[in-house]
């Protein structure tokens, strides 16, 4: 809070201009949620509140089969990425050559969307055309369609993504553990994998946490790459992004839409908060070790 | 005291990249036996308790503990444990569950955890704190937990790397003896690394002097101290003068040497310097007496002429510091008695005298 000679109302200000920012961002977000409230649904004269549209979300089977789509995508992303994003931290942590790792790691996020995805869909239409070349040369025809764009695809594409991410939260929080407690439990007699088990992951759990919520709702944001890659399958942004550029959202789409934002706020609101909490409490630890409560 | 070896270790060394950690060291330590690791930091010390540990791979050399070559094991398969220096206790498990870690990874029934975790808590003083977390113990208390972790698993042999480091000079001397004497009790051996030598002598039975990367001289700690072959141990232990010079001659086992503006006669403590040899000559500063010009010595005393510099207050002791002809400061070192003794002026000629058979050749 500035020194005690600090005006109180410079204070008052820097909060007041984070909160403007904060909320002209959220505006769009609220409009969509007073939306998808209104009986006449999106630019009608008349408001009458009703929740007819939240009940009709589930009757509307395109926009239900895409929702599960995108949580199969989430799921799967989940749990590929974030193992490979935990061994990459501790890969970082361990090697010497720190700047070609993270280089290496980060670079997904410097390739514009639409590159990479159009780079992927020719890579995938390569492989398929190699596949459908060589299993005809064979006179096979069962890998022919390994590679045809889906869900496969989608999740290569997906994964390259969100990697960088759940790298980045990942490492923050075990930048704080103290590989000391490795060896002692090492010399306790634990083997490798049971000091990472009952040692380490106790400690870094909030950002291994922290990297799966980034991983779902990363998942549920991705529109470019997804699209191009993911064939004939439908996921909640590709549903809605083509019914706004064809007829106009329904209203059915208000309401998921409205939806997925309650539950992202609370996740990610859970997470700021969970992390606050974490980091004073380990704050107070650090406290506590440097003035020892009683000597002896 | 049984003499069987507990770690014997043979031309062990250490690279990373071209750095030479440790060098060609060999060292055998006896069952049973306090063991210290002394030597200024960086010195390599820790390389090789850390090898000893299994926690980095040798470049070269063998390790053999009780005899069997664990030189390629892993921590967890040698029969030792380690206490660190500081921050190495589980936060997220109390001092119960921190000092059980190891008997439940061994799979042991719950009561005898409980039995002997509680045995343990008792005996590194720790009976009332079982429920608490680390976060909330003092440094003292948080190295007794480490200890208590390590010794609950009975292995044969415990590492301590700088263990009271992070603790306030008084605590060290307490914490010091009380190391002494739980090894005394579980009579297991103990190799503790430190870059103290108070807290070497205090704990020590034997120990090994160790810097660049070699293991320089070992010993009893007293024999280090009173009687130490090489110039660095000299140096390194206690406050000590060093002469240089060159032997001009020998005869019955006792070696001249020209400090060049002076001569020494020496002991030569079994070793056969040749004529023209560059060697160094020690002399403790508490056998250092200061007297004024012209007081008769005995004859078994050495004397130099020095200029007198200053004296330095210390507390219990006070250095007086006197300056030789080649412009070498010679300190010598005397308990404060209190008395109000004759003040010499600084700058007035006096006699260094110290008994000429404590005097030590150093060759290396």
């Amino acid at each position: 809070m500035g020194d005690d000679y600090s005006s109180v109302w410079s204070y008052r200000l820097k909060w007041l201009y984070t909160l403007l920012v904060v909320f002209t961002l959220m505006l769009p977000v609220f409009y969509v949620i007073y939306v998808s409230f209104n009986q006449n649904g999106f630019g009608a004269a008349e408001y009458v509140f009703t929740l007819e549209w939240y009940g009709e979300i589930f009757s509307d089977l395109l926009l239900l089969g895409a929702l599960g789509n995108t949580f199969i995508l989430a799921g799967i992303t989940l749990a590929v990425a974030v193992p490979m994003g935990l061994i990459a931290a501790k890969f970082y942590k361990a090697t010497e050559a720190k700047l070609l790792t993270v280089s290496l790691l980060l670079s997904p996020l410097f390739v514009p969307a639409d590159i990479l995805g159009s780079a992927l869909l020719v890579f995938f239409k390569n492989l398929n055309i190699a596949c459908a070349t060589i299993g005809e040369w064979l006179g096979v025809s069962w890998f022919d369609t390994w590679f045809e764009l889906g869900y496969f695809s989608a999740l290569v594409g997906l994964i390259i993504y969100t990697l960088p991410y759940i790298f980045v939260v990942i490492l923050i929080t075990m930048g704080r553990y103290n590989e000391q407690q490795t060896e002692a439990a090492r010399s306790c007699g634990a083997t490798a994998w049971q000091a990472f088990v009952q040692v380490e992951f106790p400690q870094i759990r909030a950002g291994v946490f922290s990297a799966c919520a980034f991983a779902v709702i990363l998942t549920f944001n991705e529109y470019t790459r997804t699209s191009l890659l993911k064939g004939g399958y439908d996921t909640i942004t590709s549903v809605l992004i083509s019914q706004m550029l064809n007829e106009g959202m329904s209203e059915q789409s208000y309401a998921m839409s409205s939806l997925i934002s309650f539950i992202a706020i609370a996740l990610i609101g859970s997470i700021i908060l969970y992390t606050l909490v974490q980091s004073e409490r380990l704050e107070r630890e650090a406290r506590a070790k440097a003035e020892p409560v009683m000597s002896g | 005291m049984s003499q069987e070896i507990a770690v014997q270790v043979t031309d062990l060394s250490k690279n990373y990249g071209p750095v030479q950690a440790l060098r060609g060291v060999d060292l055998s330590i006896a069952t049973g036996e306090y063991f210290v690791l002394l030597g200024p930091s960086g010195g390599g010390k820790t390389t090789l308790l850390r090898l000893l540990g299994g926690f980095i791979r040798p470049s070269a050399g063998r390790i053999l503990l009780h005899g069997i070559d664990v030189s390629e094991q892993p921590p967890n398969h040698r029969p030792t444990s380690m206490v660190f220096q500081s921050f190495a206790l589980f936060p997220h498990m109390n001092v119960a569950q921190n000092i059980g870690y190891g008997l439940r990874l061994r799979k042991l029934p719950k009561v005898e955890i409980d039995e002997r975790v509680t045995a343990m808590l008792d005996l590194v003083g720790l009976g009332d704190l079982a429920n608490r977390m680390p976060h909330a113990l003092s440094g003292g208390q948080q190295q007794r937990v480490q200890l208590g972790r390590s010794l609950v698993l009975e292995t044969d042999i415990l590492l301590l790397d700088e263990p009271l480091a992070a603790l306030d000079a008084k605590l060290r001397k307490d914490m010091c003896l009380e190391l002494k004497h739980l090894q005394e009790q579980v009579g297991i051996t103990f190799v503790h690394v430190t870059h103290n030598q108070e807290e070497a002598m205090t704990v020590a039975d034997n120990m090994a002097i160790i810097a660049d990367g070699e293991l320089v001289e070992t010993g009893a700690a007293r024999d280090l101290y009173e009687n130490p072959r090489c110039r660095f141990t000299a140096d390194f232990i206690g406050e000590t003068n060093i002469f240089d010079g060159t032997v001009t001659g020998f005869n019955n086992g006792e070696v001249a040497v020209d400090l060049g503006f002076a001569a020494l006669t020496v002991d030569d403590n079994g070793q056969c310097p040749n004529v023209g040899t560059e060697v160094s000559v020690s002399i403790r500063s508490e056998l250092v007496q200061i007297l004024r010009s012209g007081i008769a010595v005995a004859a078994d005393q050495q004397t130099l002429t020095a200029n007198y510099g200053e004296a330095v207050y210390l507390g219990l002791a006070t250095s007086h510091v006197a300056a030789l002809p080649n412009g070498q400061a010679v300190v010598a070192r005397h308990v404060s008695t209190g008395l109000a003794l004759d003040v010499i002026a600084p700058g007035s000629s006096v006699e260094l005298a110290w008994p000429r058979s404590m005097m030590r050749l150093h060759l290396s």
